[in-house]
């Protein structure tokens, strides 16, 4: 079939499906919601492989169907369009699979929840949206998706509405990620101003000529696409999770499991870093914003690590660590390594939504605790959950063997990226050796954290007992609290413990109270992501980032002639860095967790410094209340108060129509009934208008 | 000659024939009510239908003129004349009033209607304004056992005759100064050169009109006599008189003064800009309906003076829109209020709506549709109403007056949403009587008319008011 | 002296002014707004007539006897709607008729 109709189909399959799901759910049934979108999501999945096959293997060249004008002022000029691409190709992979699979997943994991229908329209929703994300060929089409895939995550954050923290949670991703917007809308619109284009393929033929032009302002300069890039990457920061804008990430995990798979790992808060490498173009030719995303990637991928290396919620372990790999993915980037960063991309999001998944088959096992203390010696009972996640874990940790070049899939995309870094810093960029080392480290920390909650999990003695999973079934909503009682620290921030149940999940099976294994639709997308896990590094490293790329992406990513020295030729040690990173971490989680089992809670006991800096995630939540919340707070008092009730309302509705009202009682009070009163105000009135018309035609 | 210019006065002839004729039949058959209105409302649709076909031209050396406009508002009138006797009679006769007089006074006061709106001569325009005026007097005093009526009836007499001096001396004056009752005469004494008596008279007639009009400062009638009126006889007086009124308007400024449009155009800002001040300042406070209706009639009154204030064909055209469009608004929230009842007594006030959107789900919507067109809100009818008003005003450069029109109507919506907020979210004040059946259709389907139809209709109804607008003599 | 146009127009502009003054400085009786109003209609009648004298045409001395039967036929109307108000309120002074107001 025409690749046109084949991506107008995967675009507007899951739409079709939320429509009729969010629209219809009620009318039609669960079973018929969950039919419909998870069918049209696989339809989407397969053609998308489709798609991609032809790519990859064929002879696709990059297409814009153009749909219908969105916007057209003036100059402005924006379409719905779809624009396939290398970038989009590879994106179109990994969101239908990844969220065709979630959707299957859900069948398992969501069986007890009394509002499907909503679940699967929402989830639909947001595959659309993220389609339309990477579809865009301009940028409002771009920010369409953009502010789709970010209301489809409120929704999905705060799906358990009954629960506080969730609706807290989702108020907290929306509001994080409209500051994020801010910077991004403000780019969006400094490349209209300055190129009168948002029109990618006519954007960035504009962008070499414009390299110089700039400002010198409060005593810097400021050149032009520096600033564009840059306001730019407040958008991508924003979505992704990057220091400084991270704290809604962790917090979004109150949302569902699979949610937390598709959005909070493998899909959404990856759209930053696809725009940055579709933006190659402009990026490079910005070096201050090209640094600026190295060092924000890098320390975002430290300070991930070292708040994931304390964390006892399983889940959220598992979202430092996606916060930490989106770091890897934007020095990648901001090395000018687009290559590697979306070979990342591709790789993480199996072996991520591998992980969440697999943690969600655990936490649906253990009665819905996510309490990592809680678990222990699951191997017995949840093999296959336990299978998958090793390898999981073997996928993000990296292991391969270099020399043979054979590895799971984070051993090619993560070696590739710090390879990258290195070679950057050889070519004149110290932020490149910067980031080299911070990577090497993470690899290790990585290593440390994701083997903590495999031996945490499945090895070691258990650390529950069937009462307790009893207790957990009768006393879901006590046991919160329960939990937090244990905690050293809890109080300083809201964790997710359980994921609250309707009523009748209570007695399904759970008799025995004894951990179970997932039903089959759990399952089956967890070992179709296994073999992405294991294979996607293997088998698409020579497309992706192999010395004749160029065939693959065929124009989508662009790389500055002088910048990209072609790196096969690294010393021994940097080639083995990562590598025996990977494998020290991996030796200490197991010395800490199997060999010395109690060890972790022995130091986490300590109360070490490091350690309740690490715990409370540098205390950032609690900064940026003592700062911009309590600030914002204030000035919204003055502003509300004073500024809003005083000052415009008192001068202006509240006083307007108070005067109005005394105007219209003075009226009332000239109609005084009287018939000579009437006559005597025409009288007035002929009198005024003759004087009025004489003086205005003298005049 | 005589049969020709007979031929241009048949819509006049059938209704003055046929007056005299109802009124024989009725003094014969006091009781035959039903017959007397039915066959008025005969006479209206006969008299419509000759208007709409009758031939184009001039009549009577000039005193009757039938072009398009006469032609256009003519049918206009006369249905909306015919609709008030159906919503008329049945209300007069379950409050006892069992009178043939009824009808024959409406199609008296068509009569004169007409002949205002196709008058060519100061003499034609006096004789159509007295005909509607003493009908309008004896209609308003109609329901003889209410003191209210009658008292309304009264102060409409006393200011009505008032006002008819002010036209009279007025037109004394232009005669004087231009030496002919014929517009067309005045208008090349009027070209001829800058005459300050032609001019002096001009404003009295202006004043006099503006009465029949009731916009500021000569509406301080309006609120008073529609309170005291028989409701289904406001429905009439707020409709087909305003439009005879500002056809005449049109005309006399149009066809007698088209030289002095410069002067005369100041003069009307000024009676808009007051009009609509008024109607929406002192409507602010008022919870009698009808009194409100009458603010909001002043304010509209208002917007379409300023239509002809922009001096243009197009601000003719607009007038003659709004006024349509608008009839159709006030006769149908009329015939809301005729057709409500609580218990034998009519529901005035606004706190008498409350929750009627519970009790009388049909009238509160359709008076719901007629209040936000009257607000002016897209896509009821009032929306595109103001819209033309506002549209040939800024082509003629009248910023500043619409601007403050746009903040009257702001200041107006006030008035309307709180109606409708009474009937949607107050809670109910008792149940009401059934509605009688000839009111209710009148009011859905005007409502209906407000909205959706107005879509449809107004894609026949702007080729025709443009027509008629360019019959006047403005460029 | 001459008797001229402006002596006539001078007479009309008082019993004019005459007429609407009697309107609002009056009172007491409904009736005398009643005479005032003819007043009024007078005053425009010797308008007409005297500019009919004035300009040799014809017109205003028919416009006048429309006046005039139009003024009677307006006299009948508004004594007989004074006769209603009268039986409904018994009285007819200016200060009565003010129910309505506001």
């Amino acid at each position: 079939m025409d690749p046109k109709v084949l991506v107008t189909i995967i675009l507007f399959g899951p739409l079709i499906g939320a429509i009729t799901a969010g629209l219809f759910g009620r009318r039609i049934g669960d079973k018929a919601s969950m039919g419909v979108t998870t069918g049209f999501l696989f339809l989407s999945a397969i053609l998308s492989w489709v798609v991609f096959s032809q790519w990859t293997w064929g002879h696709l060249e990059p297409f814009t169907v153009t749909y219908a004008p969105f916007i057209h002022v003036g100059d402005f000029i924006s379409n719905w369009a779809f624009r396939l691409d290398g970038l989009s190709a590879v994106m179109l992979v990994v969101v239908t699979t990844v969220s065709s699979l979630v959707h299957l997943y859900s069948w398992g994991y969501m069986a007890d929840d009394p509002s499907k229908p909503r679940f699967f329209a929402y989830l639909s929703l947001f595959t659309f949206a993220m389609l339309s994300l990477i579809s865009a060929a301009d940028f409002m089409q771009l920010f369409f998706g953009w502010e789709g895939v970010g209301l489809a995550s409120y929704l999905l954050i705060g799906f358990w509405h009954h629960k506080d923290t969730a609706n807290a949670a989702s108020i907290k991703a929306f509001v994080v990620n409209r500051v994020g917007d801010f910077g991004f809308a403000l780019g969006i619109m400094t490349c209209f101003w300055a190129f009168g284009t948002i029109e990618f393929a006519k954007l960035f033929p504009l962008i070499e000529a414009s390299v110089g032009k700039g400002w010198d302002f409060a005593g810097g300069y400021f050149s032009l696409i520096d600033l564009a890039c840059a306001l730019l990457f407040v958008g991508a920061m924003g979505k992704s999770a990057q220091f400084f804008l991270h704290t809604w990430l962790p917090d979004a995990m109150e949302g569902p499991t699979p949610v937390s798979a598709l959005i909070h790992a493998a899909t959404m808060v990856t759209a930053g870093v696809y725009m940055v490498c579709l933006l190659s173009p402009m990026f490079e030719y910005a070096p201050v914003a090209k640094t600026i995303v190295t060092v924000i990637g890098a320390v975002t991928a430290l300070f991930a690590a070292t708040v994931g290396l304390t964390q006892n919620d399983i889940k959220r372990v598992i979202a430092y660590s996606t916060c930490s790999q989106l770091g890897y993915m934007f020095f990648a980037a901001g090395v000018g390594a687009y290559q590697a960063a979306m070979f990342h991309l591709f790789t993480h999001a199996f072996f991520k939504a591998l992980l969440f998944l697999g943690a969600g088959s655990v936490i649906h096992g253990m009665a819905h605790e996510q309490d990592m203390r809680r678990y222990g010696a699951l191997q017995k009972y949840l093999p296959i959950t336990y299978a998958v996640m090793t390898i999981g874990t073997i996928a993000i940790t990296g292991l391969g063997i270099p020399f043979l070049d054979w590895g799971f899939a984070g051993f090619y995309s993560k070696d590739a990226i710090i390879h990258a870094a290195y070679s950057a810093g050889g070519a004149g960029h110290p932020v490149g050796y910067f980031a080299f080392f911070i990577g090497v480290l993470v690899a290790g920390l990585t290593a440390f954290y994701s083997w903590r909650v495999a031996f945490f999990t499945f090895n070691g003695h258990a650390r529950w007992t069937p009462e307790d999973l009893e207790q957990h079934w009768h006393n879901r909503d006590h046991a919160h609290d329960a939990v937090h009682d244990d905690h050293a620290h809890g109080h300083a921030q809201h964790e997710t413990h359980d994921e609250p149940l309707p009523e009748a999940h209570h007695g399904h099976g759970h008799g025995d109270h004894l951990p179970h294994e997932s039903p089959w639709t759990m399952r089956i997308p967890l070992l179709v992501l296994s073999v992405g896990a294991i294979a996607a590094g293997f088998a698409f490293h020579h497309q992706f980032i192999g010395e004749h790329n160029g065939e693959f992406w065929k124009g989508a990513i662009f790389n500055a002639p002088a910048e990209h020295a072609a790196g096969h030729h690294y010393p021994l040690w940097v080639v083995l860095a990562p590598i025996v990173a990977s494998v020290g971490g991996l030796l200490i989680a197991a010395y800490m967790y199997i060999w010395r089992e109690g060890l972790g809670a022995k130091l986490a006991a300590n109360n070490g410094l490091l350690y309740v800096f690490f715990y409370n995630k540098w205390f950032f939540d609690e900064l940026y209340q003592a700062t911009f919340v309590r600030a914002a707070k204030f000035l919204g008092d003055l502003f509300w108060k004073g500024g809003d009730q005083k000052l415009i309302d008192g001068l202006g509705p509240d006083g307007v129509s108070a005067l109005s009202v005394q105007v219209g009682k003075g009226a009332g009070r000239l109609q005084s009934g009287y018939v000579y009163h009437y006559a005597f105000v025409m009288l007035l009135g002929v009198a005024g208008l003759l004087t009025f018309a004489l003086w205005a035609w003298a005049a | 000659m005589i049969s020709a210019d007979l031929a241009h006065a048949y819509p006049e002839l059938i209704l003055a024939i046929g007056a005299l004729a109802l009124l024989v039949a009725g003094a014969f058959a006091p009781k035959q009510t039903t017959l007397v209105g039915g066959g008025a409302v005969v006479l209206l649709l006969v008299a419509a239908f000759a208007a709409a076909t009758q031939p184009l031209g001039v009549a009577f050396s000039g005193a009757l003129v039938t072009d398009a406009a006469a032609a256009f508002s003519k049918v206009a009138i006369y249905l909306a004349s015919a609709v008030a006797i159906p919503l008329g009679q049945p209300w007069f006769e379950r409050r006892g009033v069992k009178t043939f007089e009824f009808p024959v006074l409406i199609v008296l006061a068509a009569l004169g209607m007409g002949m205002m709106a196709s008058s060519g001569d100061l003499i034609s325009l006096y004789v159509g304004v007295e005909l509607h005026s003493l009908a309008l007097y004896v209609l308003a005093a109609m329901h003889r056992d209410n003191a209210k009526a009658s008292e309304a009836g009264l102060k409409y007499f006393v200011l009505g005759a008032l006002s008819s001096g002010l036209l009279l001396y007025g037109s004394s004056l232009i005669y004087g100064f231009a030496g002919s009752t014929l517009y067309s005469d005045i208008a090349v004494a009027a070209g001829q050169q800058a005459n300050t008596g032609l001019l002096f008279g001009l404003i009295f007639v202006i004043c006099g009109l503006a009465f029949k009009v009731s916009a500021a400062p000569f509406h301080m009638w309006t609120p008073d006599v529609y309170e005291g009126a028989p409701t289904p006889v406001v429905a009439f007086f707020a409709a087909a008189p305003k439009l005879a009124a500002m056809v005449l308007f049109a005309r006399v400024l149009g066809d007698a003064f088209p030289a002095a449009a410069g002067q005369w155009q100041q003069v009307l800002v000024v009676i808009a800009l007051a009009s609509v001040a008024v109607g929406a300042f002192a409507g602010l406070v008022q919870s009698n309906l009808k009194r409100l209706w009458a603010y909001s009639s002043i304010a509209n009154v208002g917007y379409a003076v300023l239509g002809l204030a922009s001096g243009t064909s197009e601000g003719v055209q607009a007038m003659l829109m709004f006024m349509v469009l608008y009839m159709i608004d006030v006769t149908g929230f009329f015939a809301c209020l005729t057709a409500l009842s609580r218990q034998g007594r009519s529901m005035e006030t606004i706190e008498d709506m409350a929750g009627l959107i519970k009790e009388r789900p049909a009238l509160a919507l359709a008076m719901t549709v007629f209040a936000l067109s009257a607000l002016g809100l897209p896509p009821f009818s009032g929306f595109w109403a103001k819209f033309y008003v506002f549209k040939a005003a800024l082509d003629a450069g009248l910023w500043g007056p619409a601007v403050i029109g746009l903040v009257g109507s702001v200041v107006a919506a006030f008035y309307y949403l709180r109606l409708i907020k009474a009937m949607w979210f107050d809670s109910s004040a008792g149940a009401t009587d059934r509605p009688p059946v000839e009111a209710k259709t009148v009011a859905v389907g005007l409502a209906l008319f407000a909205f959706p139809l107005v879509l449809v209709a107004l894609t026949w109804l702007d080729p025709a008011v443009a027509k008629a607008a360019h019959a006047f003599g403005l460029a | 002296m001459i008797i001229g146009l402006a002596h006539y127009l001078a007479v009309a502009a008082i019993l004019f002014t005459i007429g609407v003054f009697g309107i609002f400085v009056n009172r007491k009786n409904i009736i005398v707004i009643l005479m005032s109003i003819e007043l009024i209609l007078l005053a425009v009648n010797i308008n007409l007539v005297a500019f009919s004298a004035y300009l040799g045409n014809v017109t205003g001395q028919i416009f006048a006897m429309f006046v005039l039967t139009v003024a009677a036929a307006e006299a009948a109307v508004g004594l007989a709607i004074l006769v209603t108000f009268f039986r409904n309120r018994g009285d007819i002074s200016v200060d009565d008729a003010s129910m309505m107001k506001g």
